[in-house]
């Protein structure tokens, strides 16, 4: 695929409670960014299992944003904080065997956080651009 | 029957003359021990080495190999490989082995015939070469086999010194060695005498496993309590299975992405595992290694006895070596062949 | 160490006459050089005599006996669990800890027995040392010596230190602590873990770190012998074979395969205490060493947790801190 004309494909994994809602608000309040997220709604970030980001990358997704309440906020109290011990870990064991740290971001956004969530949304579009297509972990049927 | 010697270092011009448009395997030492592996040049051939640390058997029945492939409904099948190729220094037990796995793949009815491994195996000529010095685990001997056996090969080589004797034993065998006539020197007489000594002297040094009247006794034992002492040890890995030259189980899957394009693949499967025996419905017949180390056993020493009239071990002990927890097959049938 | 396999049978001997145990786990002999395997007994008569001793005590009883444990304890209304005797090192002392904490093993259907340990053996190690010549005999005297028969019918004489394996070396928790008996005896001195090699690891290029990964991985054969030997691998169903989704391929496919050992090592966090029993089991001799060894000290400097002997303390994954680091989330 050519560089110069590549987009990348982004899924972001947002809990219902706070990140989904400020998508929603992003949405609502007409905030622009990047139209090359797709967004998957989870009921808590720490309903994430690894296994959802590694099959992510596996199947030609260029980057992956996880995000939740912000700690202290979780609808069900302490999910988005156990969630954190699981996504620290899995960041530095995913940079550790050499995939690019931009490639798997974690990062909390609330209900009412609608430009937050637009701004970052670029700033992963801007990085994953950066760094270019995925290559490692990709499976060649996909 | 054609003889012929030539020198070590001439081995891998040998085989290259004589293959032609072959691919030419050869046991190389690679990154994760011993292996057979494509080889262009002599340098890459290793002949120091006891047993490949995985049988031959990927060579014809690899691992993963692709049926067909698939997009939307057009459905296109994996053309069977045609591909000639020249086995060289594959062991007498492996060698052996293929016979087995023949009869597998092409049962003598002739219903079932397995393209992919059959085509491979047709246009084959396989080299093997007599063991000098047979591992402290091999027990070929001990079930049909022999460190200088001849099934299954098309030549039989013996490591002399700094040459090696040709000895054919099959037509295509000695095509081979017509094709390649100018670069072999005449076997001479004491030539012979140093390959049948030491054939000799592999073969006497070798354990014996006395296996009279295993599959009757295995055959009457299903039930007995002992198996859960014999198999306690077992970590329910398939690494005896995978390594094993006659193990021959296969699973089908396919495989997707989300355009719906994939392909179906074959891939090893092994009886230790807990899915090979899962039943859509939930149960599963086998749920302990108990059961599936039986399953192993049974299959090997009575099942294919009955299917095929042959025990499928060849002896060449890699379950023995690699076992991480040392699980010695050659113990359980010792306690089964006591019961 | 002949000293402590007497102790070993004295004391597996006592608690079978007392009636405390139903099994008795340790390790015998094994059929191949520098092997020593796991071995039950199971108490037909009131002291198998001729069982006990065969029990042994040796440089090269490797195996961590810890994995066999879980699987005696899976919930079973029409059995009773029993009651197992069991010699441990600091490693299968630590894993055990892990499986207790973690409800898979009662902690009084065990007796413990602690042998201070002098590290074991590295097969690979000294098979290296011949180059391919087969090694059909070893046995170590009292003062550390391996004498070593190699094929060609020569003795060896090689210096037991020498030949030790890596996490043995590193080890740091040689001795054991809070068993119901503990073997008298002087374990070696804590090594310093090797964290040393995870820096040097972490300094080289990204691409670099990627190759070495890549390489290992695809000597993987997918015979899970890492999986089954490791104690705190004791998922009922790994997502491997987990077929309702199907995770992962079946196959070599080399991605198939990382994401495999990936989610694997994953899994260990706050569980793996470098016993190293994946990397000896491997037939292939896949070395993910580096990878399991960052986890543990990824897990230490993240969330001060190392696992130990204490069944006390919660395992860091199921629970949490407020002010645990926030320093990897993105900002906009």
């Amino acid at each position: 695929m050519e560089t110069s004309n590549w987009e990348p494909k982004i899924v972001a994994f947002l809990c219902n409670w706070c990140s989904y809602a400020g998508a929603d608000l992003a949405g609502v309040s007409r905030l622009q960014y990047g139209p090359n997220v797709r967004i998957i709604r989870v009921p808590c970030s720490g309903r994430i299992n690894p296994l959802y980001i590694v099959r992510a990358l596996q199947n030609g997704i260029d980057g992956v944003l996880v995000s939740g309440c912000h700690p202290g906020d979780c609808h069900y109290i302490s999910g988005n904080l156990v969630a954190r011990r699981k996504f620290a870990l899995m960041k530095r064991l995913l940079t550790y065997i050499g995939i690019e740290p931009e490639r798997v971001q974690f990062s909390w956004v609330s209900a009412s956080e609608g430009n937050r969530f637009a701004a970052l949304m670029n700033k992963v579009i801007d990085d994953i651009k950066k760094i270019g297509p995925a290559k490692k972990l990709v499976k060649s049927v996909a | 029957m054609a003889q012929g010697v030539i020198k070590k270092e001439d081995l891998y011009r040998l085989l290259s003359t004589a293959a032609g448009k072959k691919k030419v395997y050869a046991p190389i030492d690679g990154v994760g021990g011993i292996e057979f592996a494509e080889i262009h040049e002599q340098k890459e051939i290793t002949l120091d080495y006891s047993n490949s640390k995985l049988s031959p058997k990927s060579i014809f029945f690899p691992q993963r190999e692709v049926l067909c492939t698939f997009a939307d409904d057009a459905l296109e099948e994996v053309q069977t490989p045609k591909e000639a190729l020249i086995v060289f220094g594959i062991r007498p037990c492996d060698a052996l082995s293929l016979t087995y796995l023949d009869k597998v793949f092409s049962d003598s009815a002739g219903r079932f015939k397995d393209p992919y491994y059959l085509k491979r195996r047709e246009n084959a000529v396989i080299i093997s070469l007599a063991c000098k010095e047979p591992r402290a685990t091999c027990f070929c001997t001990s079930v049909g086999g022999s460190p200088s056996g001849k099934e299954g090969a098309d030549i039989l080589v013996y490591e002399l010194a700094d040459k090696l004797l040709f000895e054919s034993c099959s037509d295509r065998g000695q095509d081979f060695m017509k094709t390649a006539s100018v670069l072999f020197k005449q076997a001479e007489e004491d030539h012979k005498t140093a390959a049948k000594e030491q054939a000799e002297k592999a073969k006497d040094g070798m354990p014996v496993l006395n296996l009279n009247g295993l599959k009757e006794r295995v055959d009457k034992v299903f039930e007995d309590p002992l198996w859960d002492e014999i198999t306690r040890n077992c970590l329910g890995c398939g690494a005896c299975t995978y390594l094993c030259p006659t193990c021959h189980c296969f699973d089908i899957t396919d495989e997707e992405n989300r355009k719906g394009e994939g392909y179906r693949i074959r891939t090893w499967d092994s009886c230790q595992y807990p899915l090979f025996t899962l039943h859509a419905s939930g149960h599963n017949p086998r749920v302990n290694k108990k059961q599936r180390m039986r399953q192993r056993i049974m299959h090997k020493y009575s099942y294919t006895v009955d299917n095929y009239g042959d025990i499928f071990c060849v002896g060449c002990g890699r379950c023995i070596l690699y076992c991480p927890v040392n699980l010695d097959i050659r113990d359980m049938l010792n306690t089964l062949n006591k019961l | 160490m002949e000293s402590m396999e007497k102790k070993i049978r004295e004391i597996a001997r006592e608690i079978f006459i007392n009636q405390k145990i139903d099994f008795f786990l340790g390790y015998e002999e094994g059929s191949v050089p520098l092997k020593s395997r796991p071995f039950f007994i199971q108490a037909k008569e009131k002291t198998p005599d001729g069982l006990i001793n065969r029990l042994v005590w040796n440089s090269f009883c490797s195996n961590n006996l810890a994995v066999f444990l879980p699987k005696f304890f899976e919930h079973d209304p029409r059995k009773k669990p029993p009651r197992i005797g069991i010699s441990v090192k600091g490693c299968d002392l630590r894993s055990i800890v892990a499986l207790i904490k973690e409800k898979q093993v009662p902690r009084e259907n065990i007796v413990l027995i602690g042998v201070p340990c002098l590290g074991m053996i590295d097969k690979t190690k000294v098979e290296a040392n011949f180059q391919g010549l087969e090694i059909i005999g070893s046995e170590e005297t009292p003062e550390g010596v391996l004498n070593i028969t190699t094929k060609d019918g020569k003795k060896h004489h090689l210096k037991r230190e020498e030949f030790l394996q890596e996490a043995c070396i590193e080890c740091r928790f040689p001795m054991t602590e809070g068993t119901d008996y503990l073997i008298e005896g002087k374990a070696r001195d804590p090594g310093d873990g090797g964290y040393a090699r995870i820096k040097a690891f972490e300094d080289k290029p990204p691409e670099e770190r990627w190759e070495y990964f890549k390489r290992e991985i695809s000597k993987c054969i997918r015979c899970n012998a890492c999986r089954q030997a490791c104690p705190t691998c004791w998922c009922k169903e790994c997502f491997a074979e987990q077929t309702d989704l199907r995770w992962i391929g079946a196959s070599i496919d080399l991605s198939d395969t990382m994401i495999f050992h990936l989610i694997r090592i994953f899994h260990q966090a706050g569980r793996c205490v470098e016993c190293d029993a994946c990397y000896r089991a491997c037939p292939m001799g896949v070395d993910l060493r580096m990878f399991t060894k960052k986890i543990v000290q990824d897990v230490d400097e993240l969330f001060s947790y190392v696992p130990g002997f204490s069944t006390e303390d919660t395992p860091p994954m199921s629970t949490f801190r407020e002010e645990d680091s926030d320093n990897f989330i993105s900002e906009p």
